[in-house]
């Protein structure tokens, strides 16, 4: 089967070769290029869909704020942040890890609690538009 | 009374015979679904790619068109946005290869046309899409994605249609 389709291959002349390389190397710039997210700078905390407050990324810290079911950590890490400990049933905000790009975020539905990262100037994404 | 006559070439006959098996693979790949929305292998090219390797560029143009049409025409989707993504992926697509078709086939091959034409579709239902359809910059970061599956399908469509000449060479 391989062999077959590595044998259609054959047909292919120097100008094809060079057309083929010119396209792999198009996707990788694209690849670049478009999926480059910035670094985010700031991290929103909101609770019940309320900004509480916002912090620079840029230190290590760790912030306590009490939720709808309890208290929820979120550890800030020179520019990465994650919950460290929360009190909801399967802990899927803790298992989302680090995040540090612009615009990425992560919920803990029971607890009421969000965190969001800002790049330098705020990007709308789809759900905005 | 005077009547009209219609000469019907054996040209016509063929172009029809053509954008039927063009309009029929066009079908049939409405009713596969697709793992990522707006992904489509687009098996139909496979069909207009033989045309203008076996006939000529002309004859190709027309199946391509007449395939937009009847294609819409029988899925209901006639002057939706389908039908102008489709339409206007397939006229960048034959103005691609109307640009290109001077590159020397001591070099180039069908590999070459299928990809510059893969490419040319994707870049024509973007346009679509960013001017009318979606106009958000947001639709950008789905690029790379369309750009590699147009890299793809347009690398398989050529093989096919490699071996489909090889199975009917040009008279």
């Amino acid at each position: 089967m391989i062999k077959k389709i590595l044998q259609s291959f054959k047909v292919a002349k120097a100008g094809d070769w060079l057309i083929i390389i010119l396209f792999f190397a198009l996707i990788i710039i694209s690849m670049k290029l478009l999926w480059n997210l910035p670094q985010g700078q700031y991290l929103e905390i909101y609770k019940n869909n309320e900004i509480l407050a916002t912090y620079s990324l840029n230190q290590q810290i760790t912030k306590t704020i009490s939720g709808a079911k309890g208290e929820t950590k979120i550890t800030i890490n020179n520019g990465k942040v994650r919950f460290s400990s929360a009190p909801c049933a399967k802990k899927y905000c803790i298992h989302q890890g680090w995040i540090n790009k612009a615009n990425q975020i992560i919920l803990c539905i029971p607890n009421k609690i969000s965190i969001s990262i800002l790049g330098s100037n705020k990007n709308y994404d789809s759900i905005n538009y | 009374m005077t009547l009209s006559t219609i000469n019907i070439s054996d040209r016509d006959h063929q172009i029809a015979k053509l954008s039927s098996r063009a309009v029929a693979l066009s079908l049939i790949e409405f009713f596969f679904p697709s793992p990522i929305p707006g992904v489509k292998p687009g098996i139909a090219n496979i069909v207009i790619l033989y045309t203008i390797f076996k006939f000529d560029l002309r004859m190709g143009i027309w199946v391509s068109i007449i395939r937009v049409f009847v294609t819409s025409i029988i899925l209901g989707s006639f002057l939706s946005p389908t039908f102008f993504l489709s339409l206007s992926g397939a006229l960048f697509s034959l103005l691609s290869l109307i640009i290109f078709k001077n590159l020397s086939p001591k070099f180039f091959s069908l590999i070459s046309f299928s990809l510059i034409a893969s490419l040319a579709h994707i870049i024509g239902q973007f346009v679509i899409v960013r001017l009318w359809i979606i106009p958000h910059d947001g639709i950008f970061y789905l690029l790379p994605i369309f750009i590699l599956s147009a890299f793809i399908f347009g690398l398989v469509n050529a093989l096919v249609t490699n071996k489909l000449l090889e199975l009917n060479p040009k008279k």
